[in-house]
């Protein structure tokens, strides 16, 4: 019977196919939403890792691996932290190569000056000079053309530019005749180079004062050391090895007679002259800090050309000479170089390649999981994103001839500071689900002081070394509350002839020859307005100071807490700290007390420990520390107390 | 009957033009997500070995006898190196940042903080407090001041850390085997 025999089959196969259509929907459905679920995850940044234990993670935004870490914390801290101590050397490497005259870079400001100012370059530089300096800007070389002296490279800030022989010669003739205000040479008074002649060797006696001002404090200079070259001093100014064969002798003089002149935003202090010690300081540097052979590569240039004027001015925007320097007729362009704001995640989410199994190989950040092989190979520069960036500053295969970046030269550990500071900008922030109030904004606070003094502290420049209120550099002690540290009249005597406090320093402040109504001015100045509110004056008297607690305080010195070890009195003790033979003189009471109280309180991170004084100690020792004084008239000779302090 | 073939026909039909259409779907073990974490894994990959590369570490500090030999710092260890050389350096090194070292000012003279031989046998807690109390706190010379008020407690471990990474001889965690060790070689 058919139609029963169909029957029964439909029935067996309608049962069959319902619950093989049930078993089928019940996986569709289950695989779809562990889809669904797994692309929300890969929505919201992270994906699992394809047959690796739980807990390994691809995110899409790039994490670096461990040497660049800090990259990650420059996210938020934008101030740098004191814990990423690279980060922020990478951030102040930015600063010093000009990055930003090129690239938009997060958050770095395009600064007042980058390179020099070229308006006057024909005045200061001959055309053989500029020729020389844009083939290879470096002075210090030896025969294969790179030296590093103590580690260090002496290369300077200029980056060197792929150049051939018609550009350099057109870039040379452009520049120098870049001479809108000539110089008139200096007429020195007879009387005085009379005076500099007879003492003997004028540049003899001008490396004297030479020393005498402490110009190495921000001047370097190479000194053969039993046949080692090494670089001695700061690199706020440049280094001054071979500037008597580049610059022309009367611009030397103009220049150290008001610096402002040539270069605005200059960071050189404005000395005040004798013309004897002009003369003498001149002649050590245009006769004793000179190279013979400097040019001697250099051929035959003879005068500019108009048509190497024209050609050197084209060559000075295409090159993008002008994004650095300033000249007449020339304005930057913007955006020269890409937008590198947010290349922390353009580093994307695939900095390194594992190998699989087989010859499967995928995409990682940290791997935890089963692998072959790790493969990061330098052959795929573009690929890693690290290695690229690298390439690019250091100029090396990667970028060809048509490219604009030039070469710069640095220590491979700098360049890793570099790379880190670049790779932690992420684009705008905060970048999508942080909290506003995570990220920690870059402190731009800029101090001017205002009246006389303001054109004394511009003259001075003395926020090159000091910092004043978290504005200023770092090289000198902070003077933000220096007014309640120190006593008037030291501060005077200090500002006319500043003798170090601490005797191992190399950098010392220099002798500015400052007139005693500068020294004045600036000592008020200081006084008044640099104090700090935790130290009050008047809570202390000095008056209620007995010798019994002087004494007192001498033994709490030298026996209960050994403060010997680091600050020195008399001819002995420590150099970590300053040296207390004229604290009487220097320090003001209220400031020994709060400070012995608290330092961190004071002057934040600062390295003095915090000890537990009692109220008592504190008092005694202060009596103590007042009572070190130098008379004026005995001013070599070791205190009374000091003396017998130091048995 | 019809339906039936009618049916299957179907079925085959589209799954097969599923898998022409694509290739990669039929050439791949499971279609999940990548990332699913499958009960039984269907590919268990054949593993000949596993080779790390270095990813670096957060920091480094070249061994202070050996300037070839670079000692990898966690985080931990790199904030110990960023405190001694603000805080310690000045008496516990022969050379520092600024120039000479303060070590022969100071009588007795300060260990060398890489003394192993000498630092290895102490325990972090003793090490530890050494730091916070001071010289005096532990009935040792009172040249060495107190850290506990400047120092965080974070601070001072991470700053034991540091010393035991840059030990030589190296710092192994029982003092008891160290000895051994040390002996042991040339």
């Amino acid at each position: 019977m058919p139609a029963k025999k169909a029957h029964k089959g439909v029935s067996w196969v309608v049962f069959g196919l319902a619950a093989c259509n049930a078993l089928i929907l019940v996986l569709i459905y289950g695989q779809l939403q562990t889809d669904w679920q797994q692309w929300k995850q890969y929505k919201r940044g992270h994906v699992r890792f394809p047959g690796v234990a739980a807990g390994t993670l691809v995110w899409k935004q790039a994490v670096v691996p461990a040497q660049y870490s800090q990259a990650s914390c420059g996210s938020c801290h934008l101030d740098g932290a004191s814990q990423t101590p690279r980060l922020n050397h990478g951030r102040q490497l930015i600063v010093k190569y000009n990055c930003v005259g090129c690239h938009r870079l997060q958050g770095v400001t395009r600064p007042a000056m980058l390179g020099p100012d070229l308006t006057n370059v024909g005045t200061k530089l001959s055309r053989e000079w500029i020729y020389k300096w844009l083939k290879n800007p470096r002075t210090i070389t030896d025969e294969n053309g790179n030296v590093t002296v103590d580690g260090v490279a002496t290369d300077p800030r200029m980056p060197k530019f792929r150049l051939d022989e018609v550009e350099l010669r057109a870039l040379s003739a452009y520049l120098s005749v870049q001479r809108v205000r000539l110089i008139a040479a200096y007429k020195f008074n007879p009387r005085a180079v009379a005076i500099a002649a007879k003492g003997g060797d004028a540049a003899a006696q001008g490396q004297i004062k030479f020393n005498q001002m402490f110009c190495v404090t921000c001047h370097a200079l190479a000194v053969d050391r039993g046949g080692e070259t090494t670089l001695i001093g700061g690199d706020i100014g440049p280094e001054l090895t071979k500037v008597g064969s580049k610059v022309k002798p009367e611009w030397l003089i103009a220049w150290l007679r008001d610096p402002e002149t040539y270069l605005a935003h200059t960071r050189m202090p404005r000395y005040e002259w004798t013309d004897e010690d002009l003369y003498e300081v001149t002649q050590f540097i245009l006769t004793k800090l000179t190279d013979a052979d400097l040019l001697k590569t250099v051929p035959q240039l003879g005068s500019p050309t108009d048509s190497e004027v024209r050609l050197g001015q084209r060559l000075f925007v295409e090159k993008g000479c002008a994004e650095c320097h300033e000249i007449q007729g020339v304005t930057p362009r913007s955006n020269f170089g890409p937008d590198l704001s947010a290349l922390g995640l353009a580093a994307g989410p695939y900095l390194e390649e594992v190998k699989l199994a087989g010859d499967h190989t995928a995409p990682l950040h940290f791997f935890r999981g089963e692998a072959k092989q790790l493969d990061v190979s330098v052959a795929k520069v573009p690929r890693f994103m690290i290695a690229y960036i690298q390439a690019k500053v250091k100029g090396s295969a990667s970028t060809g001839r048509e490219t604009h970046m030039p070469q710069f030269q640095m220590n491979p550990t700098d360049l890793d500071d570099l790379t880190m500071a670049l790779l932690s900008m992420n684009g705008p922030l905060p970048g999508p689900g942080t909290p506003k109030s995570l990220i920690l904004q870059r402190a731009s606070r800029e101090f001017i002081a205002d009246g006389k003094a303001g054109q004394l502290y511009q003259r001075f420049k003395c926020y090159v070394c000091h910092m004043f209120n978290g504005y200023g550099g770092g090289l000198a002690p902070d003077l933000s509350y220096e007014g309640s540290r120190s006593q008037h009249e030291w501060l005077v005597g200090f500002l006319r002839d500043p003798q170090t406090l601490r005797p191992t320093l190399t950098v010392r402040m220099p002798h500015f020859n400052m007139t005693e109504e500068d020294a004045h001015t600036i000592a008020d100045f200081i006084s008044t307005s640099l104090r700090n509110t935790q130290v009050d004056p008047v809570a202390v008297d000095e008056r209620s100071f007995t010798p019994e607690m002087a004494a007192r305080g001498k033994q709490l010195f030298e026996i209960k807490y050994a403060c010997q070890s680091c600050h020195t009195i008399g001819s002995s003790g420590g150099y970590v700290g300053p040296s207390l033979n004229t604290a009487g003189n220097w320090l003001t009471a209220a400031w020994i007390e709060a400070w012995l109280h608290d330092p961190q309180a004071l002057v934040p991170g600062v390295i003095e420990p915090r000890q537990t004084f009692n109220k008592g100690e504190i008092q005694d020792l202060t009596a103590y520390l007042l009572t070190l004084k130098q008379s004026p008239a005995t001013k070599d000779a070791v205190p009374v107390a000091a003396a017998g302090g130091s048995q | 009957m019809k339906l039936l073939v009618i049916y299957f026909a179907v079925l085959v039909g589209s799954l097969g033009l599923v898998a022409v259409s694509s290739r990669e779907f039929t050439a791949k073990p499971c279609w999940c997500w990548p990332g699913n974490q499958h009960i039984f894994a269907k590919t268990k990959p054949h593993v000949e070995g596993t080779e790390y590369r270095s990813y670096g570490s957060y920091d480094f500090e070249v061994d202070w006898n050996n300037a070839e030999r670079r000692l990898p710092l966690n985080y931990e260890q790199a904030q110990g190196k960023r405190i001694f050389y603000q805080n310690c350096v000045w008496c516990h090194a022969d050379s520092t940042p600024a120039g000479p070292s303060n070590r022969s000012n100071v009588t007795p003279d300060p260990p060398l903080m890489n003394d192993g031989s000498l630092l290895n046998g102490e325990s972090d807690a003793s090490l530890e407090k050494v730091i916070s109390l001071g010289g005096s706190g532990v009935g040792k010379s009172p040249m060495m001041p107190p850290y506990g008020l400047t120092l965080s407690g974070d601070e001072i471990k991470d700053l034991v850390a540091y010393i035991r990474v840059i030990a030589v001889p190296e710092y192994r965690k029982s003092p008891g085997r160290v000895n051994e060790i040390s002996r042991s070689r040339p």
